[in-house]
């Protein structure tokens, strides 16, 4: 599994909980108090639960069906119907790997990589229903011409795509660090543009 | 193989109410039919033009597709002067019909799904139960299972620690008995009658006959249905949709020993419809 894109570091920020699809996988991408972040396959192994509805109890995750906690090694810690009992070494989360750089969380199967680190800083993250190859035609048609709000070489914009189904690709747009904020709202549109003119290829 | 021990058991497709309205249109095991009124005299048809034997029993419209039915089962206490009978209209769920039931047997889920209503932190405890699969009946039943609970019942002032038996008298039926808080002598009974549309989509009549002479009729419905739409949110979210009937795929406790007796049940019996079998 190639490591992805699935979201920003600023919009996970501790305690909160969030649904990740990357290669056909769904996961839980989940961020403890203490600001350590995780990354497990999206079902509890009670009774296969999906994890992205649960809540954050401290540094543990908990299930919302039976609220079982399970440690940020994936481990469950507290059986609430057994709050006594020991839980076993067994009932464990399927754990991927996980990884945040310039401000953007990375995902995947096993101990893939990081990604280069770059100093580049995140603008946006958001899905578009089209392909990755659609929206890399989408891309190019609106940055070709160079007139406004297409993004100029000083920009740095880098597009990451992260194809979570057929027609449906999350993108991750970072910029070189420091644009000023109306150059930002001026990326922010093309991006809009070059989404509009994805999906509307995808439908055409 | 599953689909046709599947079509010899009975469901409710309808209720005493809904055909008011004209005839219901729906499916049941994949097969569309069309149940038409009135409930004291409904027939069940097919696009093909056949039709399927009737029976109205628990305020609802039961049949069957199969040609050597099992006999539906009874719930005697249904008729005990006295009790309010409130069938409680339908839900539809994207699950597997076995899901829905094995979810009404468990009590372990009311305080994080049912909050401050069938349960509460800090009391998750379950304390121990019996669990049983009667070989007279060949039911499965759990027996003695204890919970405290904020608000167990529309009639329930503070918070008691509810008394609760449980009941699977078929694999898409579940009825629990639990203290009556107006009537400590005897039992409120509550089930599911569960109609598979398909393996991962299930239509749900729950159905109540309660000693309640303060509630309305719609009071007593809504809180049901209350409850049933939470467990919704739970039931739309299991993966596999179908359930498992292999142990290694879903590791219980203890508390979930109603769960595992019911998996061996369906699986002793051959009642795949809405299962997965092998660890696929």
């Amino acid at each position: 599994m190639t490591t992805r894109p699935v979201g920003l570091t600023r919009d996970l920020p501790a305690g909160r909980v969030m649904h990740a699809q990357a290669d056909g996988k769904d996961m839980v991408v989940w961020r403890a108090t203490d600001g350590t972040i995780a990354a497990w396959d999206n079902r509890c192994p009670h009774r296969g639960m999906a994890l992205s509805h649960g809540f954050v109890r401290g540094n543990r995750l908990a299930c919302l069906y039976h609220g079982w906690h399970y440690d940020r090694s994936g481990r469950c810690g507290l059986i609430p119907a057994h709050p006594d009992l020991e839980p076993p070494a067994t009932i464990h989360a399927t754990q991927y790997g996980v990884v945040e750089t310039g401000g953007v969380i990375w995902v995947s199967a096993d101990e893939a990589p990081a990604p280069d680190d770059s100093d580049l800083a995140p603008l946006r993250s958001f899905i578009v229903e089209a392909s990755e190859d659609a929206l890399r035609d989408a891309q190019e048609a609106t940055s070709a011409d160079g007139a406004p709000p297409a993004p100029e070489a000083s920009d740095r914009v880098s597009v990451l795509c992260n194809p979570i189904e057929p027609g449906r690709t999350q993108v991750t747009v970072l910029t070189a660090p420091g644009l000023p904020l109306p150059r930002l709202r001026t990326l922010s549109r093309w991006c809009e543009a070059m989404r509009r003119q994805a999906e509307a290829k995808e439908t055409a | 193989m599953s689909l046709e021990y599947a079509k010899n058991d009975w469901y409710a497709v309808a209720d005493i109410f809904c055909l008011r309205d004209g005839p219901r249109r729906t499916r049941l095991l994949e097969t569309d039919i069309t149940v038409t009124g009135p409930a004291e005299d409904a027939t069940v048809t097919d696009d093909q033009g056949n039709r399927y034997p009737v029976q109205l029993k628990f305020d609802h419209v039961w049949t069957t597709l199969g040609d050597s039915p099992r006999p539906l089962f009874d719930i005697p206490e249904g008729d005990e002067e006295g009790r309010r009978r409130v069938p409680c209209g339908v839900v539809r769920v994207n699950c597997s019909p076995l899901r829905a039931v094995e979810n009404f047997l468990d009590i372990a889920h009311f305080p994080f799904v049912h909050t401050d209503i069938l349960g509460s932190e800090p009391h998750t405890e379950v304390s121990p139960y019996k669990v049983a699969i009667r070989e007279e009946s060949d039911e499965v039943w759990a027996t003695q299972v204890k919970f405290f609970q904020p608000q167990a019942a529309k009639s329930a002032g503070d918070g008691i620690v509810t008394d609760y038996d449980y009941r699977v008298p078929a694999p898409t039926v579940a009825v629990l008995y639990k203290t009556c808080p107006p009537k400590p002598e005897a039992q409120d009974v509550i089930a599911i009658f569960v109609q598979p549309v398909s393996e991962t989509v299930s239509d749900v009549w729950p159905w109540m006959a309660l000693y309640d002479d303060a509630s309305t009729f719609s009071e007593m419905a809504q809180f049901q249905h209350e409850i049933f739409v939470q467990d919704r949110s739970i039931l739309e979210n299991q993966r596999p949709v179908k359930l498992p009937l292999d142990p290694k795929m879903e590791i219980p406790t203890r508390a979930d020993m109603t769960s595992v007796a019911y998996r061996r049940w369906l699986k002793k019996r051959g009642a795949f419809y809405g299962a997965l079998r092998d660890g696929a």
